[in-house]
């Protein structure tokens, strides 16, 4: 028997490994690797205030932090039974861009472009072609001002809680954001033009199932409450809160990330999954994005998800520009909070983080303090298919040498844009 | 003389501060041509992990035991450790209630498995090795990350506020939040540096900057118990971030 283990994945965000047993040319166990401690953030927020939650539980992950943020707020919301407003549904949404628009361009440029490019980092690429890490900077810096401006800071936002936001921006900031995306079209076009120009990299190809939320009409990320899992053709959907039978989830001694299975078969989340289950999301512009990038869904190379990160990149920027313009001409009225009163109930939220489906679940007592809670992240739910697309990756690679094994290991670990702080989420069974 | 070696750490945490650096866009490629980064897991997979480093920048707490040696042996490599975040300085939100009984919260939330995995109580870094400067913030600000590499480009370290995010607050001309709405806003007790961030927004302060060295906690209780907040949900609120008694 021989072992090809990568010990610290590099590039990735968070602490995690691969370790590939084989015997022979065949692979006998795969394992992906999580040794990021267990912070037990679950267990640390039963008997805290319906308010205090979402800050904590943001913690999880700092690239993820809108995400987590507003999917405990709507979570917490349904649980208490608050409605909020269509402008922070609205505001909520544009923060949401604002966090795939940075996340992606910092998983684009800084974590996966290097490996097509056989450098170790962006800081090497950017000594022989310093305009394309210029241009993925610019990108990240746009994200992070949607950010700043909605949720008052770019990491761990400060803005957003139970019932809408401290102060909505003013038509000042407003107005800076859409300029700031109307300059991003040509960076737009120039990032497109980048990821297709990257070699090929299809050496892994399964059928793979996908799992998303489902906006049958709409481009979403935070509103809904069906998730769809689309598998071998089929089409089927979950409502919000039976999402355990999606999730299914299982401990596994060698990760603190919990696996998740539907129907006994590993499923992936995340870009590639979203423009698969949400065909409507298929845009004018995201064909053409889609067509110039080679990208055709549904797909059965993981590697094709940095692909459909850049199609969503395109999208995500065309939509936040849209809703910069709806809230400009419609004026963002300084409208408050919509009062919370504390009650006892159980509330499930799900949106769509960057790298995927989240779901938060709550439940509340009388005094609207938490008595139990649940989080199943992306990179949680991604854990079994990532480990399925890694035995494929060594099972039909030609070249069987140690490095090139690790190289493609690795190119498939972070296709998969892992979030391993995330994925140690703490749920309660 | 050369650049400085820099390595840039994450132990366990959100990788947010690592995020700040990487979030100075207008400021990254500056900063890589006056230091040198020798070992950045996050950000290159091409890393010299055994080297000296002038300068290590160590993010997230201790919770493991892998972490407590890997941040002994960033120690052990370094002339200038920087514990860079609430969780570095404070032992941040993983560190919010050290007393829970670890095994059986494993337990709950793992079955049998979690049995097995290396967890325990969050600690800071200077709780296991000795730190030169801690630049707090969950996450740091941007502005004060920049000055602190300036200042050691320099040969100095950087001077950080020693008053309460209230002085910040109030040079903002910000309605109180904690007197005039009966808020339980922690910004009478934590430490500035955030130009009030929260307060600005309406938001009352939840303390993810760590404590103030010398804040009149007692003074604050006594204020919000007239107020009919009580003792127990304003002590939850001020120990987010940072236990009792850590970081002294």
């Amino acid at each position: 028997m021989s072992t090809i283990v990568i010990d610290h994945l590099a590039r990735v965000e968070g602490h995690g490994g691969i370790t590939v047993e084989l015997e022979g040319d065949a692979v006998s166990n795969v394992r992906f690797d999580v040794f990021e401690g267990a912070r037990l953030l679950e267990g640390l927020v039963r008997g805290r205030r319906y308010d205090e939650i979402a800050p904590i539980v943001s913690r999880i992950c700092s690239i993820c932090s809108p995400a987590h943020c507003l999917t405990s707020l709507k979570a917490t919301e349904n649980a208490l039974g608050v409605q909020v407003s269509p402008q922070t549904d609205l505001l909520r949404e544009l923060l949401l861009r604002g966090e795939s628009i940075q996340s992606h361009a910092l998983h684009l440029f800084f974590l996966a472009v290097p490996d097509y490019l056989d450098r170790p980092s962006a800081i090497a690429v950017a000594a022989e072609h310093p305009a394309a890490v210029m241009l993925g900077l610019r990108l990240k810096r746009l994200g992070n001002l949607i950010q700043e401006t909605i949720g008052g800071r770019a990491i761990h936002p400060v803005n957003a809680v139970p019932g809408g936001f401290g102060r909505v921006p003013s038509a000042d900031q407003l107005i800076a954001i859409r300029s700031a995306l109307i300059e991003a079209i040509p960076d737009a076009e120039a990032m497109l033009d980048l990821i297709a120009s990257l070699p090929d990299a299809g050496f892994c190809h399964t059928p793979t199932a996908y799992a998303a939320l489902y906006s049958p009409d709409s481009d979403r990320y935070y509103a809904g409450d069906q998730l769809m899992i689309v598998s071998n053709g089929d089409r089927a959907t979950v409502p919000a809160a039976d999402y355990r039978s999606l999730t299914n989830e299982q401990p596994v001694a060698h990760s603190h990330a919990k696996h998740s299975t539907f129907n006994g078969n590993p499923f992936m989340v995340g870009s590639l999954a979203r423009l698969t289950v949400n065909p409507s999301r298929i845009t004018e512009g995201s064909a053409t994005a889609s067509g110039r990038l080679k990208l055709s869904i549904p797909s059965d190379n993981p590697m094709d998800n940095n692909k459909a990160q850049a199609v969503e990149l395109v999208n995500d920027l065309g939509l936040a520009l849209d809703m910069v313009e709806r809230l400009i001409h419609d004026g963002v009225k300084d409208e408050g909070c919509v009062p919370v009163t504390p009650r006892a109930g159980t509330g499930v939220g799900i949106t769509e983080a960057p790298r995927g489906l989240l779901v938060h679940s709550y439940t509340y007592d009388d005094q609207g303090c938490v008595v139990s809670a649940d989080v199943i992240t992306p990179t949680a739910m991604n854990a079994a298919s990532l480990e399925q697309h890694l035995r494929k990756t060594v099972e039909q690679s030609a070249e069987r040498d140690e490095a090139t094994l690790k190289k493609k290991l690795q190119m498939i670990a972070r296709a998969y844009d892992p979030c391993i702080s995330c994925s140690v989420h703490l749920i309660r069974r | 003389m050369g650049k400085p070696t820099v390595g840039i750490f994450g132990l366990t945490g959100c990788a947010g501060d690592q995020l700040a650096i990487l979030n100075c866009e207008d400021q990254l490629l500056d900063l890589v041509a006056f230091i040198d980064i020798r070992d950045f897991l996050m950000g290159s997979s091409g890393n010299d992990t055994g080297c000296a480093l002038d300068v290590a920048l160590v993010e997230g707490a201790v919770l493991t035991e892998r972490d407590a040696e890997m941040l002994r042996a960033i120690r052990r490599r370094s002339g200038l450790l920087v514990a860079l975040g609430t969780c570095a300085v404070w032992g941040g939100v993983a560190a919010l209630d050290r007393d829970a009984d670890r095994a059986r919260l494993l337990e709950e939330i793992y079955g049998e498995t979690g049995h097995g995995y290396d967890s325990m109580a969050a600690r800071a870094l200077h709780e296991v090795v000795k730190v030169d400067l801690r630049i707090t913030g969950c996450p740091i600000e941007k502005d004060q990350f920049l000055a602190a590499i300036a200042g050691l480009l320099n040969g100095d370290l950087p001077v950080y506020p020693e008053y309460a995010v209230c002085t910040e607050c109030k040079m903002r001309e910000n309605n109180c939040l904690l007197i005039e709405r009966g808020e339980v806003c922690c910004g009478p007790l934590t430490v500035a540096g955030c130009n009030a961030r929260c307060p600005e927004l309406r938001i009352a302060c939840i303390g993810c900057r760590g404590p103030l060295g010398d804040g009149n906690p007692n003074s604050m209780l006594e204020m919000l118990e007239k107020k009919g907040i009580g003792r127990r949900q304003v002590e939850d609120k001020l120990r987010t971030f940072a236990p009792i008694g850590a970081g002294q």
